[in-house]
């Protein structure tokens, strides 16, 4: 079980400049890394994993600076998009390959076939991983990284091509081993689920630099970008150039309360008015589901998403049908840093 | 449908030739020609002289083919394409040019003489030559077979522990050695086919260097001269035999791949 830390961590590839980075990996509290596509995600994995030369900064375990160690003595295991599980060898002999590498000859079909058991892969010892599911090709990457002894796992997108099951057996797994045995976990994900349920602390880049570093409950309230808040599951989200050119009624309220870069907020409830601000909409479409009717409307030229607590009645929710619908302002979150304006009257 | 007419009329076009090198020389008259020692000797020497090449072809071309598909470096097009060269090239040519390097009052002459390797009349010229022609077919197969490998797979495995070295033997040798034995086996059999240069550099072969045997020349010299001769029944014969043998290791190699019995494991060898 180990501390490991990022202190200004600075890389450069191919004319992309990543970092100063900094960050906390405490042992078992998994970690996990948001950001639009090229902003620098894997980058950052694969600099601490010690494939990117950096030019700056300090990776510490334990304290140690581990900045100058080859990749293959860093003790992470560095699983990329895809796994990469090695294709010409079958499960038992990818799982024991670290072993084999290290020349372990005591008790290593033990601890290959314990590893095995763990995953419940022993029937599919003898398998190409080209015949794996999903699911079991992600255990099996699993269960090398911790053949090598890693304290520390740097995954690209974990739940890539899972289905809901194995993405939640994943959870659990992941949970479990940082529980037991300490396991840092630095995730990058495009899976708000898998991160919501599993991480402890969300850092999101933007152009290569820590843009937000804080919990779930922080990543909610102050979503630092657009994409950071549909992730968060915001479904309202509008960039003030489009408001501005929008202007009046709604767009301006919601000008009024934006950040630089915009303004996100849930689906306001249908039907909830509470004395507060409300505006007409059009229908465009419905969909009923468990958690009642996802409505998409059209209003002074936006469109927008809200909800009706259970299934229509009638003709209610046609397309076409006029709705009210009513904003709660401490629901809307600036995006970009702080609001322009706090203030401003209903519309 | 269209491709299956496609592909008979190209397989024919193989066929035919060869049917008709056959039916001019029945099975009595291979083993006719099989028994004579001439003609055992130069196969035997043309076996020898390819083996050595396909070696030099390996040693040499299989880095070759790494660097040209895993490192960056100025010029890099211009050696891809020097290495292609020797493809294009009219193989009287490929003799030519070795020949006028081993003209009296050159250094390579001069070398030569001081290492008592003569390459005109020789295993060494034989062998140069083969090497010239043959080779690109190891250094592209190893190239393209390199770059197929997923540079990740190497990043997993330095993470897991492996050196450099060590990530290079149990990850990219293992996944690229289907296609740089195909590259190999084709240099083989471009090497054993080869002509045109050695009707140059290696008409008569004498013993020198690795070659300590009786004097002898390259099976397609020795079939060739058969030709010259007028002695269409015994080049048809010597013809038919040399191509029952590459054919067989053809073979062997295609049953062995099926049979899982080589070092790649089941699977198609060449591409």
């Amino acid at each position: 079980m180990s501390r490991w830390s990022i202190s200004g961590l600075a890389s450069r590839l191919e004319g992309f400049t990543l970092g100063p980075i900094d960050l906390e990996l405490p042992p078992g509290l998994p970690v996990a890394v948001l950001g639009r596509s090229g902003t620098g995600k894997t980058t950052l994995l694969r600099s601490v994993a010690g494939f990117v030369p950096t030019t700056g900064g300090r990776i510490l375990r334990d304290g140690v600076d581990l900045v100058r160690f080859p990749p293959e003595e860093r003790s992470v295991g560095y699983v990329p998009q895809g796994l990469g599980l090695f294709p010409h060898l079958s499960v038992e002999q990818n799982v024991r390959y670290p072993l084999d590498l290290r020349r372990v000859r005591r008790g290593t079909p033990e601890r290959v076939r314990g590893l095995l058991r763990r995953f419940g892969l022993e029937a599919l010892a003898s398998r190409q991983p080209s015949r794996l599911s999903a699911g079991e090709a992600q255990k099996v990457a699993l269960a090398r990284a911790l053949a090598a002894d890693a304290d520390l796992l740097l995954w690209d997108e974990p739940a890539h091509a899972l289905d809901v099951e194995d993405r939640d057996e994943l959870v659990r797994i992941f949970r479990e081993l940082g529980r037991e045995e300490g396991l840092g976990l630095l995730l990058v994900t495009h899976d708000p689920v898998l991160a919501f349920a599993l991480a402890e602390r969300f850092v999101v880049l933007s152009d290569g630099r820590v843009r937000f570093s804080g919990d779930a409950r922080e990543l909610i309230d102050r979503p630092p970008d657009s994409f950071s808040a549909r992730f968060a599951g915001y479904e309202n989200l509008y960039s003030r150039p489009r408001l501005e050119e929008l202007g009046g009624g709604l767009a301006a309220w919601l000008l009024a309360r934006s950040g630089p870069e915009g303004v996100a907020f849930p689906a306001p409830l249908l039907g909830r008015t509470d004395g507060l601000p409300g505006w007409e909409a059009e229908v465009e479409a419905s969909r009923p589901g468990p958690e009642g009717t996802s409505v998409e409307l059209s209003a002074g030229g936006l469109r927008l998403r809200a909800r009706r607590s259970g299934l229509p009645e009638g003709n209610e929710l046609r397309v076409g049908a006029r709705v009210r619908f009513a904003l709660d302002a401490t629901s809307l979150r600036p995006l970009g840093g702080v609001p322009a304006e706090r203030t401003g009257s209903a519309a | 449908m269209l491709e299956i007419v496609l592909s008979g009329s190209l397989l024919m076009l193989f066929v035919v030739p060869i049917v008709a090198l056959l039916t001019f020389a029945p099975p009595s008259e291979i083993a006719r020609v099989a028994s004579e020692k001439g003609v055992e000797t130069s196969l035997l020497f043309t076996v020898y002289a390819s083996a050595l090449a396909v070696a030099v072809a390996l040693v040499l071309g299989v880095p070759l083919g790494y660097v040209l598909a895993r490192r960056s470096f100025p010029g890099r097009s211009v050696v891809a394409s020097v290495v292609a060269l020797p493809v294009m090239l009219p193989h009287l040519l490929v003799g030519l040019g070795f020949l006028l390097l081993t003209l009296p009052g050159t250094p390579v002459h001069a070398w030569a003489e001081a290492a008592r390797l003569p390459l005109v009349g020789s295993i060494t010229g034989v062998v140069l030559v083969m090497v010239f022609v043959s080779a690109p077919y190891t250094v592209l197969a190893s190239e393209l077979s390199f770059r197929a490998v997923d540079p990740r797979l190497l990043e997993v495995s330095r993470s897991l522990g492996a050196s450099r070295s060590s990530a290079f033997l149990t990850v990219t040798l293992p996944l690229a050695v289907r296609g740089i034995g195909a590259g190999l086996l084709l240099s083989w059999a471009r090497a054993v086919s080869e002509i045109g240069g050695l009707l140059v550099l290696a008409y008569t072969i004498y013993p020198s260097g690795a070659y300590q045997g009786p004097v002898t020349s390259p099976i397609s010299v020795y079939i060739y001269n058969l030709f010259e001769l007028g002695n269409l029944k015994d080049a048809a014969a010597v013809s038919s035999l040399f191509l029952l043998i590459a054919f067989a290791v053809f073979l062997a190699v295609r049953l062995g791949e099926r049979a899982g019995r080589l070092p790649w494991g089941r699977g198609e060898l060449l591409p």
